[in-house]
Parts: C-alpha cells; sequence; structure tokens
C-alpha cells in the first residue's frame, strides 16, 4: 500500500502528472476516489465508536469526519504483439479536512477539466461563430 | 447496477445511499481513453461511409452538423460510480462530454459534504444544480447519446431549462 497521504497541494501537482502521463499515453485510465476517512491512525481510538445499540451509529457522528481522496493510474504489463509497454502503478492520496473541502473541490474541479482533455468538446461553438462571421460579412456588404 | 441517463438522477440516489450508509460507501470517478479495437475500427467506418451515403437530413441545415469522428481516435470517457460494499448497492453514470466534467466534480463535493457529515447546503437536492456547482458550464441535462450528439439536441436542451423532462430534446 502507498505509505502516507500526500498534502492537498502536493496531491494536485502529482495529479496534474497523472493526467500529463495519461495524455502522452494516450491509452489508459485515471481513477479517483472518495470515501470517508473513518480511520484516524494518528488518535487511539477510532473516529466514530460503533455502537451495538444503535445500527445508524455512522449517520450521525459528533463531529464532521475528513474525507480520503485517492488517485490513481492503471498498471500495464509488457505484452508482445502490442504497444503495450511496463507500467507501475502510481497511488496518490489525500486527506481532506471538513474546513477545506469546498475550496478542496474547487481546484478538484479545476484539475480534472484541464487534465480529462480526451472528452468530447462541445461541437456548437464552431457553429454559433460561423453564423456570427456570417452574419458580420453580409452587414459589411450591406453597410 | 443501474446506469442512469442523467446525472442528477444519479447524484440523488448517491446522495440517498450516501446518507443511509455514510462510513462504507465510496465513489470511485474514472476517467479513461482507449484507443479503439481493430473490430471497432472497422465498425466506426461501415457507419460513416453509410452515413454518408445517405442524403444530409434537411432539418439541420441552419448548424453546420457536428465533425464526425475518425476512425482511429481513442475514446475517452469519464465514469462515475458509487458503491457501498456492505449492502452491494452500486450507482453509475457514464459521460463523454467534457462540458460535463465541472458540474460533475461539483456534484461529487456536494457528495463529499455527506461523507464528512457536514450539514447540506442550503439550495442542494434541487432543481439549481448547475449554480450550485459553482461553475459556469451549461446544464446539459440529458444524454442522448454517447457518441455524436447532434448540437441542436444541446441546444434545445438548455433552452428548456433544467428539471425531469427526459424526451423533450430527444429526436
Amino acid at each position: 500500500m502507498a505509505g502516507d497521504h500526500l498534502s492537498n497541494d502536493e496531491f494536485f501537482a502529482q495529479l496534474a502528472n497523472l493526467f500529463e502521463h495519461n495524455r502522452k499515453k494516450g491509452h489508459s485510465s485515471v481513477y479517483l476516489v472518495q470515501k470517508r476517512l473513518s480511520f484516524d491512525s494518528s488518535a487511539a481510538p477510532p473516529t466514530p465508536t460503533k455502537v451495538a445499540d444503535d445500527p445508524l451509529w455512522d449517520t450521525h457522528p459528533e463531529n464532521p469526519l475528513p474525507i480520503l481522496i485517492r488517485a490513481s493510474n492503471n498498471k500495464s504489463d509488457k505484452r508482445p504483439g502490442t504497444d503495450r509497454e511496463d507500467i507501475v502503478k502510481i497511488k496518490l492520496s489525500t486527506v481532506v479536512q471538513p474546513d477545506d473541502l469546498d475550496a478542496f473541490y474547487l481546484r478538484y474541479a479545476e484539475a480534472c477539466r484541464a487534465g480529462m482533455s480526451g472528452l468530447k468538446k462541445r461541437d456548437k461553438k464552431k457553429g454559433k461563430k460561423d453564423k456570427k462571421k456570417k452574419k458580420k460579412g453580409v452587414g459589411e456588404i450591406k453597410g | 447496477m443501474p446506469y442512469f441517463k442523467t446525472s442528477t438522477e444519479w447524484y440523488k440516489q448517491s446522495a440517498l445511499l450516501l446518507k443511509a450508509r455514510p462510513t462504507t460507501t465510496r465513489i470511485t470517478s474514472k476517467y479513461t481513453v482507449l484507443k479503439p479495437s481493430p473490430s471497432k475500427i472497422s465498425k466506426r467506418r461501415k457507419y460513416l461511409e453509410k452515413r454518408a451515403s445517405k442524403p444530409a437530413s434537411t432539418t439541420r441545415s441552419s448548424s453546420p452538423p457536428p465533425a464526425p469522428q475518425k476512425p482511429e481516435d481513442p475514446t475517452a470517457t469519464f465514469k462515475l460510480k458509487t458503491y457501498d460494499p456492505e449492502s452491494g448497492t452500486c450507482l453509475q453514470y457514464e459521460t463523454a462530454k467534457a462540458a460535463e466534467v465541472g458540474r460533475l466534480i461539483g456534484s461529487l463535493g456536494r457528495l463529499g459534504r455527506h461523507m464528512a457529515a457536514l450539514p447540506e447546503l442550503a439550495e442542494d437536492l434541487g432543481a439549481g444544480d448547475a449554480q450550485a456547482a459553482g461553475v459556469s458550464t451549461p446544464r446539459v441535462e440529458e444524454d442522448v447519446k454517447m457518441s455524436g450528439v447532434p448540437a441542436q439536441v444541446e441546444q434545445k436542451a438548455g433552452a428548456g431549462g433544467g428539471g425531469k423532462k427526459k424526451k423533450k430534446g430527444k429526436k
């Protein structure tokens, strides 16, 4: 397992690298996982203590809990006959404190939008521009 | 293991699942770029030929048709998966549109609030989805098809305003 969690800033830097890898290769995936961090390694007792007589113990913790964010690529092995090469699995993880959540996700959204460049762009814009150009052209001729 | 047609539906169901099982549920997002296999390439070629032989539809004369996809182009998709190992629930949504990413990450953020056991935002869980995401992406409510969505369908969907209508923009 990957050892320590990165700080949020470091995580974003590494995430950008991960997406860059993906872009260069042109054939791979990036996995992003988020979940509640229910196991606290630093404090002695786990944060929400399981109460036997309350089956919904985890739905109302006393304090907001941090969130664990993981990112990884897919490992791949060299395969004869294809252009596949050995790729080591890269794993990143970071813990987001509840207070930083909104700020983190704003950055996260930006990083993902920048990274996921392979998705389909809107082709609507092109048409609009063309139309405007046409209209302008007509106007100029008239005027 | 349902795939949802719209991201709002996915978001709503995921929020409910997270409310029920906040500790065990996790959300996996997978961005993947795949080179098409040889058979896929030939399929695409055939499709393009078939479309080229047909006369262009007259209904869409106002806007130029979307640029045809080259058969060798890689396919990129973004898939969201909410999974709870305890109950085995798995909710999925998949898109290929770059315009949706910002909004989807926004909803990931709001689901993150559920995970962190923070109080929900006021405008949560409603039609004000796009604004709440805090991103300037225009809303594309429905996913008519994964590939080659005509520009006009999107336009119509945008003008119709958000909501639950599913068949409006469809042809």
